[in-house]
């Protein structure tokens, strides 16, 4: 009974440290990563609005900063939810070569059990397949949002007016790129 | 906008008599056109006169002026709004361009000039007609021309240097993981 009891207690640990690692939260300092990204790529759009669309900075000052914000947060969004599916699908990629690098790094320790060996390679697995995830939603949403919205605002939207164009070009760029990341599901 | 003018014959052949047997007279037909395709603020404008002599008889002391271009509204580039010469032959023409810069944007009618002459060395009375005018045109703001019609080379260039770091750090750091891991299979 105490050895089942034992038992179960692991299993909750060891899912309480999956459902940790596997959850659609992301940590302070990756949400910052996030954020700070999707704020670059973001603000980007004004050097094309104010050199080639010839809008007036200080002119339509408060028109960027929201727009900026707002895009900012769709972006920030939209890494999150790319990371989250593509983080088990990563996972489940490199268990096998991240298990090899483990043993390899840790053969030598003959006092370390299997359950210990098994947690090294989790917790291994874990930070490989977040940091690619990571790294490859960037990537991907500001090689995507950058697409959009030249797109939308050199083809779609040219002969509006330049103020409309703004809007309706980071808007639906980031818009889409939110709406994407949630349905690659 | 392409603006072009309609050559207009001279009044100034009429005001001497139309109707009146007049081989000998010599008779000028003027065309004042804009050369450019846009109109833009700021930017140079070419004004090209053109004067014929139909009659038969050369013209004395023609002089052009053009009052169409005021300070207020153009600034003078190149070239003169008066023009004179001392002769023009029968049969034969001459030109004269300007080019000036617009100052500000929107509509602007553009008159024609006023070209005056003498019959004959002799002739007391000077004979005043006019040229074609090229009539109404809009002059494009200077932005929005650049909006339409710039190639903007160095800001597409600038805004490639801005984008490359935040797509090229993510997929180095990307690409480097994987092929750490991708690779190990392969080699063992």
């Amino acid at each position: 009974m105490s050895a089942k009891a034992a038992k179960q207690k692991n299993l909750t640990k060891e899912e309480e440290l999956l459902l940790q690692d596997f959850s659609r939260n992301v940590s302070t300092k990756s949400s910052a990563l996030f954020y700070g990204n999707a704020l670059i790529v973001s603000a980007i759009p004004i050097w094309l609005f104010w050199r080639i669309h010839q809008m007036d900075l200080y002119q339509s000052g408060i028109l960027f900063v929201v727009g900026t914000v707002i895009s900012t947060y769709l972006v920030s969004l939209a890494y999150k939810n790319v990371k989250f599916v593509l983080k088990h699908k990563v996972a489940q990629k490199r268990e096998e070569a991240v298990a090899r690098e483990v043993m390899k790094m840790i053969s030598d320790d003959k006092k370390m059990n299997k359950k210990e060996k098994d947690e090294r390679i989790l917790w291994k697995k874990n930070e490989v397949a977040d940091y690619e995830a990571t790294t490859f939603s960037i990537f991907y949403n500001n090689a995507f949002y950058l697409v959009l919205l030249i797109v939308i605002s050199f083809y779609i939207l040219r002969n509006f007016n330049p103020n409309v164009n703004y809007v309706f070009s980071v808007g639906s760029a980031a818009g889409l790129l939110a709406l994407f990341s949630t349905s690659t599901k | 906008m392409k603006i072009i003018s309609v050559l207009l014959v001279l009044v100034a052949s009429c005001l001497s008599g139309y109707m009146a047997d007049d081989e000998g007279e010599p008779r000028l037909l003027a065309s004042k056109n804009i050369l450019n395709q846009y109109l833009v603020e700021n930017k140079d404008l070419t004004v090209e006169y053109k004067i014929f002599n139909i009659g038969g008889s050369a013209a004395q002391n023609v002089r052009l002026e053009d009052a169409g271009f005021p300070e207020a509204d153009f600034q003078l580039v190149a070239g003169n709004v008066q023009a004179t010469w001392e002769r023009i032959a029968p049969n034969t023409n001459v030109s004269h361009s300007v080019i000036v810069r617009p100052v500000s944007s929107g509509y602007y009618n553009f008159t024609a000039a006023e070209i005056s002459y003498s019959a004959g060395a002799d002739a007391k009375k000077r004979q005043v007609g006019y040229t074609s005018s090229p009539g109404e045109g809009g002059i494009v703001n200077f932005k929005e021309f650049n909006r339409r019609f710039s190639p903007h080379v160095v800001d597409w260039c600038v805004f490639a240097i801005m984008t490359l770091p935040s797509l090229g750090i993510p997929f180095l750091l990307w690409w480097s993981s994987k092929s750490k891991y991708d690779s190990k299979p392969k080699r063992s």
